[in-house]
């Protein structure tokens, strides 16, 4: 036996996740019946020639476990790379990085309006990921958000957390025209 | 149906609204080749952000605008593939067998102009065919009643999750979390509440607009910063430099653009195998055709044209199979599906009878936009080129505000963003661990119609499924029957393809 071979035979990450697919399936069952509302009355007794709801979530629990099962026999041939681990640290860093300003952003949107909470994410990203041209960085930083906010806002009349800046935008310009044309529905 | 082919011509032909048609799919077209030409922003990451926009105009300007950015993406990503052996997107790896040799020859311009003419003759032939065939399929797909259609759903979500992932089983696996995810929220028959965990934001069901940005999108942009970006090509090595395409040339290559547009049309109408696979076999097939073989892989026109008239010849046919039975055939066009649903158009037998000039006039449309890709990219090649320089420390947190402000305007709902995130790392881990996500958006797209349908079947089977099926709905029993022979057929596939290469991911 080949060390490659050794080496597939073992227990991998498809192992691990085979395993976590017949739980799934195992806890899908359990949850089933505390999970999907009963029916107040039942319709006409229709039992035998009436799909009930819990039978299709019944059978994609037995889907889990079956093909949970199945995996499970084939990881143990299966020479694939946790490609997870292969990451090194900078790769690690950086999507935790992105990660965090992902959920910071979340929050600044909120908090400070799509304008200014954008404008401070793509500058803070923007540096992170090595752009060291300030201006353009600036520029690009408020002109963009400025711009996806105009479109979103005005011409299709949809709703982004609005301050500081809605106050400031007109309410109609000639520019919007064409494009409010765009998202009236009735023309046709 | 002739009827509303030329009903769809007076739709796209209102003279109020023909000329804004035009105008976003150029839009589309533009951004497509722009998001193209990028490496390492794909078509798809193109197509998840700016589905939103599309949302707020109506389906005649919003879904034709999508096809633009489709279309121009295919294309788009032959450019750095040609110029600096970097293919913009999957469908342009087998460019890069003839194109960078022919830019090493000084011959750049040719080959980003036999890419462009390939590419539209490509599409613009597959795209007729796609309106040939959407009619008589889409007549036949409506005398199928729930057991069939129920049967139909089963067969290709089967197929698709077999095709897409290196190994079997995980594509099954990944289309059983769709199914399960469908089934959050109500049940499509009795409306009885499912898996809601207590979560008020959910008991509609999972957003799938949110899904759909997370899945495809960030994991994208993800991959793409796992390194700091680093300008390693220089703009002097952009030169759209040489002579330009002759008449002859193109003529030289006429076959092999239609072989390939053959090959690239069967493909597309089959659900599951998509616009790299095209390529590569419309490159084998070219090789294996000429008189010298020997030349492929050293900068021959044909084989850039081989490969660019397949990828592209995919786009049109993968719709006949989304419009005339529900069924997305790839990634992209499960966008393209996000986008139906959300003007309240589900892709299916229905939707043909329903509103069969609309979908028309959207199907002319895409054949005209052709006139716009051609005039596009001829005239933009030059720019295009350059993109390949643009700074990709900038373009991804922008991608990422597109992404967010495309989720948050769906319901002006934060919970949507945290779901947007969770899916965005589901979607990088499963990208890292070879799982492959289509098939769970396949699954919990069509999860829902085919309980639907499988509900109906029950009731209409008073009981005894099995004698009904068999004795009643013949057409039903066929697609039962060659499920599991076609299930077997894609495992051994599977299997053959994992002991020659270990694994086909």
């Amino acid at each position: 036996m080949t060390s490659e071979t050794e080496t597939a035979k073992r227990f991998n990450f498809n192992t691990v996740s085979a395993v976590i697919f017949i739980a799934l399936g195992v806890a899908l069952f359990l949850v089933i019946p505390h999970q999907i509302d009963k029916p107040l009355i039942n319709l006409g007794g229709a039992g035998q020639s009436h799909l009930d709801a819990e039978a299709f979530p019944q059978m994609v629990a037995g889907i889990f476990v079956l093909l949970g099962a199945w995996y499970l026999f084939v990881s143990f041939s299966l020479r694939e790379h946790n490609e997870l681990r292969k990451l090194d640290l900078e790769a690690i860093t950086n999507v935790i990085v992105t990660l965090a300003i992902m959920a910071a952003y979340v929050w600044l949107m909120l908090f400070l309006g799509f304008v200014a909470g954008s404008a401070i994410m793509i500058f803070t990203m923007s540096t992170y990921f090595g752009n060291r041209n300030f201006v353009l960085g600036a520029l690009v930083s408020i002109a963009v958000p400025l711009v996806v906010f105009v479109l979103f806002t005005k011409p299709l009349v949809t709703s982004l957390p609005p301050f500081p800046v809605d106050e400031l935008i007109p309410e109609s310009w000639i520019i919007y025209e064409p494009l409010k044309y765009l998202s009236n529905k009735s023309i046709f | 149906m002739f009827e509303a082919f030329l009903a769809g011509f007076s739709i796209l032909f209102n003279p109020e609204t023909v000329f804004m048609t035009f105008l976003l799919m150029a839009a589309g077209l533009f951004l497509g080749m722009f998001v193209g030409a990028l490496p390492g922003f794909t078509t798809l990451m193109a197509l998840a952000i700016l589905l939103p926009i599309s949302f707020f105009i109506h389906p005649l300007l919003g879904i034709p605008f999508l096809l633009g950015v489709y279309k121009g993406g295919i294309y788009g990503g032959s450019i750095p593939a040609i110029l600096v052996s970097m293919p913009g997107t999957g469908a342009a790896v087998a460019t890069t067998f003839d194109g960078p040799a022919l830019t090493k020859k000084g011959q750049a311009r040719k080959a980003l102009e036999i890419a462009l003419f390939a590419s539209v003759t490509g599409d613009l032939t597959s795209d007729i065919v796609t309106i040939a065939l959407i009619g008589p399929i889409a007549a036949v797909a409506l005398l199928m009643g729930p057991p069939e259609l129920c049967a139909v759903l089963f067969m290709s979500l089967i197929v698709i999750a077999g095709t897409s992932s290196g190994v079997f089983v995980k594509g099954l696996l990944m289309l059983a979390v769709g199914l399960f995810l469908g089934m959050i929220g109500q049940d499509p028959i009795g409306a009885l509440s499912r898996f809601s965990f207590g979560i008020a934001e959910i008991e509609a069901g999972i957003p799938l607009l949110p899904m759909l940005i997370g899945l495809f999108a960030l994991p994208e942009i993800f991959v793409s910063i796992e390194k700091k970006a680093s300008q390693i090509i220089q703009a002097k090595d952009l030169k759209v430099s040489g002579a330009r395409l002759t008449w002859a040339e193109f003529r030289s290559c006429g076959r092999t653009i239609a072989r390939s547009t053959g090959i690239g049309t069967l493909i597309g109408v089959i659900p599951g195998v998509g616009q790299v696979v095209a390529a590569f076999m419309g490159y084998a097939a070219a090789k294996s055709a000429s008189k010298t073989p020997e030349k492929f892989g050293t900068g021959e026109l044909e084989g850039v044209a081989a490969a660019e008239a397949a990828n592209n010849a995919v786009n049109g046919p993968t719709l006949v199979p989304l419009l005339t039975l529900g069924i997305p055939g790839d990634n992209l066009t499960v966008i393209l599906v996000g986008a139906f649903i959300a003007h309240g158009l589900r892709p299916g037998p229905q939707l043909m009878e329903q509103q069969g000039p609309l979908v028309f006039a959207i199907l002319i449309a895409m054949v005209l936009a052709n006139i716009l890709f051609i005039f596009i990219g001829y005239l933009c090649i030059p720019m295009f080129a350059k993109v390949v320089t643009v700074r990709k420390s900038l373009l991804l947190p922008l991608t990422l505000i597109f992404a967010f402000a495309g989720t948050w305007v769906f319901r002006s709902n934060p919970y949507d963003l945290a779901i947007l995130v969770i899916f965005g790392a589901f979607g990088y881990m499963a990208r890292k661990l070879h799982f492959n996500v289509t098939p769970l958006a396949m699954g919990f797209i069509l999860g829902p119609p085919m309980e639907y349908a499988f509900g109906q079947t029950v009731t209409l089977a008073q009981g005894a499924i099995f004698n009904y099926i068999v004795f009643e709905r013949p057409i039903a029993a066929v697609f039962v029957a060659a499920t599991p022979i076609i299930t077997y057929l894609i495992w051994r596939r599977s299997v053959r393809l994992r002991q020659q290469f270990g694994t086909t991911d």
